[in-house]
């Protein structure tokens, strides 16, 4: 079976034969091992040692990875799945850019931005107030806002959404 | 020797007290709220006893309590560790009223130590270097000139009625004084109706370097040298070394006797830590910490004198058995603090239930931490988790060893500074010892994401494997095989 796998931007070309995998056309021996009930995985490539924590993401395919302290996210697809993908136009991230979540239980101090607004990569969108310190949530990559679904003073919960965004058009 | 001794806080610090309590033969007492029912400090302790529900301002604040757990477990003094209540010379002096000891300084030296006025009015009376300034504000661009000279640029034009950075300018030489002069006095006479500026010498990029000050009850003073702590994010430390990679025996021993003065100044027992910036072999007092520091294992790997040891003895009367010649060094130390914040994301505060913990060992490794398996990771206090903290031969081996030892350190439930610590250690400046308390201003790279080429497709290969086992797995449920045979399939994979 041959995967397309995206990390951080860049995709590999992994194919799991019987007998060998190979990346990109190099062919590798790999094992991938786990402990038992737990995240905890051990990867071997030629013999190089990889220990690695490694768990599912948010859909299918998705798999979050930790490897030499770097947290790391992979969208896994196979030949098919990339045809689909292809056909139905969506691209390897899921449709739009990723909405702004509460990353803890806090209060809402400020919302910067209103429906309709484009915002940069990076821009900041929301202040959320946990620990008794401000955090500035930022845009993780540049969008068109469609929902502002808080106000300020509003408490939120781990993981609440808090703004949408549509995927702004390519030019022509 | 006290019998028992409880301890008026939570975390890490309050697990380090009660294994110096251990040692001493000493009981101790714990205090908690409503979720630490099951934190380490109340597992490790003696007795426990309940002081309200999670906000701090509700229990680890609340003196009335903490002092009627004192008195219901018989405890004969109290230790109150670092942040809560342990600059509250109120507290202290309420500890003495109810007839108990408190582990740390005079109530009237943690007064004196907290009002930063009467601090510096004190210090300069000491003969304690602090930073250049006038005392009144300026009549014009030609006193400011003058007063400049004397100083040495760059200087700092302040608004007297001042707060955030209105009216406040960078002056780098006499051509840039009138200008400026006349922009900080307009911009702070619309800002606060008042236009009147003062004048300090202004620090580019100093580093923070403090000493470690020990007193007994008997007027006896010592210093065990400094730590730095320079690399600092909004004021808050992350990594402290000792000795500091910049300063010679004459600065160390220049610096040790600022610091006992000051010490002294205020009538001063217990251990404490003078704080200093330093810049160009100039150091000025910034403040004194009338308490522990979170960051005083780094002096005890380098001494070997355990210093939460010694605020207890030295608080039961005991009178400090070595003198300033008698401190030697050791190697060198470093501490990285683990706090449940994510680096690559803001430093943004992480929470949930740690699910597992691997904590590093080995030769020179020391991890003082108060979190278990299963902890849960809340937004009620303080966000350090821990700390790492290694002790090698010289600064180098120290570097080496804690990016060994950091990769080691496994903790999954929660984000933590880990991973910032890792890239640190492995920073050319850092290793070379070039730091000032702007570092991380300096070096933006350090929060960002940095993957090697080799990782990235370890993990390519990693999340195809797991993928294709996912799919086997779903497969075989659906046709309803057993779990053996799911097990099995797993193990028949072989990509050898």
């Amino acid at each position: 079976m041959r995967y397309y796998v995206t990390i951080d931007g860049r995709t590999f070309e992994v194919e799991l034969a019987p007998d060998h995998v190979s990346v990109d056309g190099t062919v590798v021996r790999a094992e991938l091992a786990q402990q038992p009930e737990s995240e905890i995985h051990h990867l071997l490539v030629d013999g190089r040692s990889y220990p690695l924590v490694a768990s599912r993401g948010n859909g299918r395919g998705n798999w979050v990875l930790v490897v030499d302290g770097h947290r790391l996210e992979a969208d896994v697809v196979d030949e098919r799945g990339r045809a689909i993908r292809r056909i139905t136009g969506a691209s390897a991230a899921p449709a739009g850019p990723k909405p702004v979540r509460a990353p803890m239980p806090g209060l809402i101090v400020r919302v910067d931005v209103e429906v309709g607004q484009t915002v940069k990569q990076g821009q900041g969108v929301v202040i959320m107030e946990a620990m008794k310190m401000e955090n500035e949530l930022k845009a993780e990559a540049p969008g068109i806002v469609s929902k502002v679904l808080v106000k300020p003073g509003q408490a939120v919960e781990k993981g609440a959404v808090l703004v949408e965004f549509e995927a702004i058009a390519e030019a022509g | 020797m006290f019998s028992k001794v409880l301890i008026a806080n939570r975390g890490e610090i309050a697990v380090r007290i009660i294994r110096a309590c251990r040692e001493l033969g000493v009981r101790t007492v714990a205090v908690y709220s409503e979720v630490d029912r099951l934190s380490p400090h109340v597992l490790e302790a003696d007795e426990a006893y309940p002081i309200g529900p999670a906000p701090s301002a509700e229990s680890y604040l609340r003196i009335d309590r903490i002092l009627e757990a004192a008195r219901r477990s018989g405890a004969d003094a109290i230790h109150p560790g670092y942040g809560f209540l342990a600059e509250r010379a109120q507290f202290a002096a309420a500890v003495e009223a109810a007839g108990l000891v408190f582990i740390g300084p005079s109530s009237e030296a943690i007064a004196a130590m907290g009002d930063k006025t009467e601090a510096r009015r004190r210090m300069i009376a000491a003969g304690v270097p602090v930073v250049p300034g006038t005392a009144e504000p300026l009549v014009d661009p030609d006193t400011a000139e003058r007063v400049a000279v004397n100083f040495g640029y760059p200087v700092l034009l302040k608004a007297a009625a001042g707060g955030g950075g209105k009216g406040m300018r960078v002056v780098r030489g006499p051509d840039e004084m009138r200008r400026a002069f006349e922009a900080a006095s307009s911009e702070a006479a619309a800002a606060f109706g008042d236009g009147s500026v003062y004048l300090e010498k202004y620090l580019d990029g100093p580093r923070h370097i403090e000493i470690q000050v020990l007193a007994d009850q008997f007027g006896n003073v010592i210093h065990l040298g400094e730590r730095e702590c320079s690399i600092q994010r909004r004021h808050q430390k992350m990594i402290e070394e000792a000795p500091s990679a910049v300063l010679t025996p004459e600065l160390r021993e220049a610096m040790g006797r600022a610091a006992v003065a000051a010490a002294a100044a205020v009538g001063y027992r217990n251990a404490g830590t003078v704080e200093f910036l330093f810049e160009n072999g100039e150091f000025y007092f910034l403040e004194m910490n009338t308490r522990i520091q979170v960051e005083h294992p780094v002096t005890e790997m380098i001494t070997g004198i355990d210093l939460v040891q010694w605020q207890i003895r030295v608080a039961a009367g005991e009178r400090l058995p070595f003198r300033q010649e008698d401190v030697r060094f050791d190697g060198h130390a470093i501490e990285c603090r683990i706090t449940c914040e994510d680096p690559l994301n803001g430093f943004l505060p992480s929470t949930g239930r740690i699910r597992r913990i691997d904590l590093p060992s080995g030769p020179g490794v020391r991890w003082d931490g108060g979190i278990t398996e299963g902890y849960e990771v809340s937004l009620y206090y303080d966000p350090l988790l821990a700390k790492l903290i290694v002790h090698a031969p010289d600064r180098a081996a120290a570097i080496e060893r804690m990016r060994r030892a950091l990769a080691e350190l496994r903790i999954l439930g929660v984000e933590t500074s880990a991973p910032f610590h890792r890239r640190v250690m492995d920073e050319e400046d850092f290793r070379a010892g070039r730091l000032s308390i702007r570092y991380l201003e300096t070096h933006p790279e350090l929060l960002q994401a940095g993957a090697t080429e080799e990782a990235l497709r370890a993990a390519a290969v990693a999340a195809a494997l797991l993928e294709e086992r996912e799919r086997r797995r779903r497969t075989i449920r659906r046709i309803e095989t057993s779990p053996a045979a799911s097990a099995s399939a797993w193990r028949n994979m072989g990509w050898r």
